[in-house]
């Protein structure tokens, strides 16, 4: 990875090693959705010359070096899709859908993938600032202070390309709706970095926000880098995990390194782990999770909240409190509205509503999507053959089943 | 419609029509307000502060601005008017982010100075009534701060602008006080000049007070923000000649009645109490109200101004969001950095013992100086064809720029040196 602004300006050498040039600008071709470097803009004694990508052999922050002799290079025209990197995006006036400035293009994220070189993120952060001003040890004194350094990266594709035009660089969606990345994120913008290098990145991350990058990743490459990872970190990694998402990425790995790490987890996770496990991966068992909100027949509201208060750290959802007896049998649900409006001393048992839809654990994705579309449902609750409530299966697992991963990831984040 | 992010003086064109009276100030456009700001506090004082201690003798610095002040004013409002865009931007987007930030430091600097200046205009109008700066500019500073943030400054500044015709008041002075004509005009068209840095202070001041960085960003934000396209510029050409020549007219004036008087009289610009005399062939023992009036509305004016311009221009610089009718977290930079631009400079005026006049005489030399950082920027850009296209400078505009600016260079570079080349 490595900025624009460090590009430029940086010399350029042809075939017989004497100096061509600085580089003046890129020119990329925005068919693709991270735009790709398709020739190299050279200044060259006051003119602008092109240099084909084709043509170069080495591209590093230090200097460019051509297959070219600098003579070869010469003026050229744009082609339909293509696109000067620098003059049309950096130090341009960014502008969300609704109009609202949001900040200027501070410097541009490139990403070595292969052979090419693409554009793929837009960096806003107050450090790129100070970077190209000179100050860049400011910048990381200042960045040392911060626990959670700031997530400052615009993934590209949320750039509209065609409506941006001189006054401004237009965003796809509004200022509001905006998710800035991590730069370790980027390893899941482009899936072409090596093993090696996405391993690095994680285990570079804290625990938590590693946790986070990596569930955003692609389940195809989930298993493979928690193998690459240090046990101590991979261990980590499932603890943070939501026991669903844990389950399904250890049910993807070798017998002997998923008995490994589930010996690594506490007993009580790991009981969790080895029951999710013994459920087939799409059934209902294989897909809900065991941290679901509880109350109990006898209590006041008063006490289920204290309840609520206690459990809301680690279950997935809060609006709905499954009543269970001492056997765990389900015996009925109560909504977070039912709670804030009822008289505090009432009992559970007198306002829940009693035998509440439930799926079996071996319920089929299409039952439990129907059951949950049919009923409105935030969470769908999944009993035994005996009633005994197992887990819960939340609105957001229900969505993954019928729409793919990409376009999850355009919702909002309602239950994190 | 969303407001226009750049806007300075929006929406002024919108309401008029509705109000018969305010047909008057339709002709009053950005050329006119821009240039007559130039007459705040440290305008006023440093103009007085010439009359009174060197005569007649400084008016032909006075003739040689008028031309440069249009000329400069004149760029700006072509920028806007081609581009669209305000100079922070453009200067953000032709140069390096390095050149930016200096700019960006320039200005700030230079602006910091002249807002000090400004409540120290208010101050010193107080203190023509004895109320003392602690008591009369926090208030003041409060009630701009109000005036500016709830969006009713728009009005209020038609209001202000109207009354700076007080300023008329200086050219019946200057008739009033007999001056002696002859030597007022010999004055005028014979170059004279001292070598020391005293003169030269004053002289960078005199050119600070009246070409000024902020004035540059101020009238450019405006065309942009009227949306003067370049085919209607021709009258924004025109007006914008006239504000300089009607604004070096006011200050003509000033210099002629306080050398009438106060250089006649021998009287020392230490305060406003000494400045406002001037006006006593008119005023009588009301010279003091109606110099203090004055003084405390061009203050407030500038007061408003300056924040304002210092805000929108650092915000287009770096992207941030920004307009008055932002609420506070949608343009947190914007709002900040005005509401800081307001009350730091108001406590640094009511710093006990704070000499005013000087303050207000030193600020515009510090924008005397920093102005040819500004000035060469605007000359790189408006002779950009990527940018200007056909309208460019002519060879005439660009050797009157540029012989300006190194002239002002040169003077500054000599200010410096000058306790090595000159005693005294």
């Amino acid at each position: 990875m490595f900025f624009l602004s460090k590009l430029l300006g940086s010399p350029v050498r042809d075939s017989a090693d004497k100096a061509a040039g600085t580089l003046h600008d890129l020119v990329v071709s925005s068919r693709t959705a991270y735009p790709r470097v398709t020739a190299l803009a050279v200044r060259r004694r006051g003119k602008v010359v092109f240099a084909p990508w084709a043509a170069v052999t080495s591209f590093e922050e230090s200097g460019t070096l051509l297959r070219l002799p600098g003579a070869d290079l010469g003026e050229r025209d744009l082609g339909a899709d293509e696109l000067l990197l620098s003059a049309t995006f950096l130090d341009k006036q960014l502008v969300d859908t609704d109009g609202h400035k949001v900040i200027r293009v501070n410097d541009i994220q490139l990403l070595r993938t292969g052979d090419d070189v693409h554009a793929v993120a837009v960096d806003v952060s107050s450090n790129a600032l100070l970077r190209r001003v000179g100050l860049a040890k400011v910048g990381e004194r200042l960045a040392k202070g911060r626990q959670n350094p700031k997530p400052h990266l615009i993934d590209w594709k949320d750039i509209d390309v065609e409506q941006t035009d001189d006054s401004s660089v237009r965003l796809a969606v509004p200022r509001t709706k905006l998710e800035l990345l991590h730069p370790a994120d980027i390893a899941d913008l482009v899936h072409e970095l090596s093993p090696e290098e996405r391993a690095a990145v994680l285990d570079a991350l804290e625990d938590e926000l590693a946790a986070d990058t990596f569930e955003e990743l692609h389940p195809s490459y989930q298993a493979s880098l928690l193998l690459d990872l240090p046990d101590e970190k991979a261990s980590e990694l499932l603890n943070n995990m939501a026991p669903d998402d844990a389950a399904d990425l250890l049910a993807d790995l070798p017998d002997d390194r998923r008995q490994h790490f589930i010996a690594m987890m506490e007993k009580e996770d790991a009981e969790d782990m080895r029951e999710l496990l013994s459920y087939p991966e799409h059934s209902a068992g294989g897909i809900m999770t065991v941290d679901y909100a509880w109350a109990r027949l006898d209590d006041t509201a008063a006490k289920a909240t204290e309840r609520l208060r206690e459990q809301e750290e680690y279950v997935e959802t809060v609006y709905y409190i499954y009543v269970v007896d001492r056997s765990e049998h389900l015996r009925g649900v109560f909504s977070l509205r039912d709670l804030l409006t009822v008289d505090q001393d009432k009992k559970v048992r007198d306002f829940m509503t009693e035998n509440p839809v439930a799926v079996s654990t071996l319920a089929t994705e299409e039952e439990i999507t129907d059951v949950i579309a049919k009923y409105n449902l935030l969470a769908l609750p999944v009993v035994d053959d005996e009633g005994e409530l197992h887990g819960i299966i939340t609105i957001d697992d229900a969505i993954d089943l019928v729409l793919p991963l990409a376009w999850k990831k355009r919702l909002p984040r309602i239950f994190h | 419609m969303a407001q226009s992010p750049r806007s300075v003086g929006r929406g002024v064109l919108g309401r008029i029509g509705r109000s018969r009276l305010m047909i008057f100030f339709a002709i009053l456009g950005p050329g006119l307000i821009s240039a007559a700001s130039d007459n705040d506090a440290g305008g006023i004082t440093t103009w007085s502060v010439i009359g009174a201690r060197y005569g007649y003798s400084m008016l032909w610095l006075l003739l040689l601005i008028t031309p440069i002040l249009a000329v400069t004013q004149e760029m700006g409002a072509r920028m806007g008017a081609v581009t669209g865009k305000g100079l922070a931007a453009l200067i953000r987007e032709k140069f390096s982010l390095r050149v930016t930030a200096f700019a960006m430091l320039a200005l700030l600097v230079a602006n910091f100075g002249t807002t000090v200046a400004e409540f120290s205009g208010v101050a010193s109008a107080f203190g023509l009534a004895h109320i003392p700066p602690w008591l009369a500019v926090p208030p003041v500073a409060v009630g701009v701060w109000v005036l500016v943030t709830r969006g009713s400054y728009r009005k209020v500044e038609r209001v202000f602008l109207a009354l700076t015709a007080v300023y008329v008041a200086y050219f019946i002075a200057g008739f009033l006080a007999k001056p002696n004509w002859g030597t007022a005009l010999h004055g005028t068209v014979v170059p004279h000049a001292q070598l020391n840095s005293l003169w030269l202070l004053t002289a960078i001041a005199a050119i600070g007070t009246t070409i000024t960085p902020w004035g540059q960003f101020f009238i450019q934000a405006y065309i942009v923000d009227k949306h003067i396209s370049i085919t209607r510029y021709v009258y924004t050409k025109v007006e914008v000649y006239l504000g300089a020549v009607f604004t070096d007219a006011i200050d003509l004036f000033i210099v002629v009645a306080c050398a009438a008087t106060l250089f006649k009289a021998g009287i020392v610009v230490n305060t406003a109490q000494d400045a406002a005399q001037a006006l006593a062939p008119l005023a009588g023992r009301a010279a003091s109200l109606l110099f203090g009036f004055g003084l405390l509305n061009v203050s407030i004016l500038g007061a408003a101004i300056l924040p304002l311009t210092t805000a929108y221009a650092v915000t287009e610089a770096f992207g941030f969001e920004s307009g008055l009718d932002k609420k506070f977290d949608e343009a947190p930079m914007f709002n900040g950095l005005l509401t800081a631009f307001i009350l730091v400079p108001a406590l640094v005026a009511i710093i006990p013992g704070l000499p005013l006049v000087k303050v207000m005489l030193l600020s515009q030399d510090v924008n005397g100086i920093l102005l040819p950082i500004i000035l060469i920027y605007v000359l790189k850009i408006i002779n950009d064809t990527s940018v200007m296209g056909d309208y460019v400078n002519g060879r005439v505009y660009n050797t009157i720029a540029w012989a300006f600016s190194i002239a002002l260079i040169g003077l500054s570079v000599t200010l410096v040196a000058s306790p090595f080349l000159f005693r005294g």
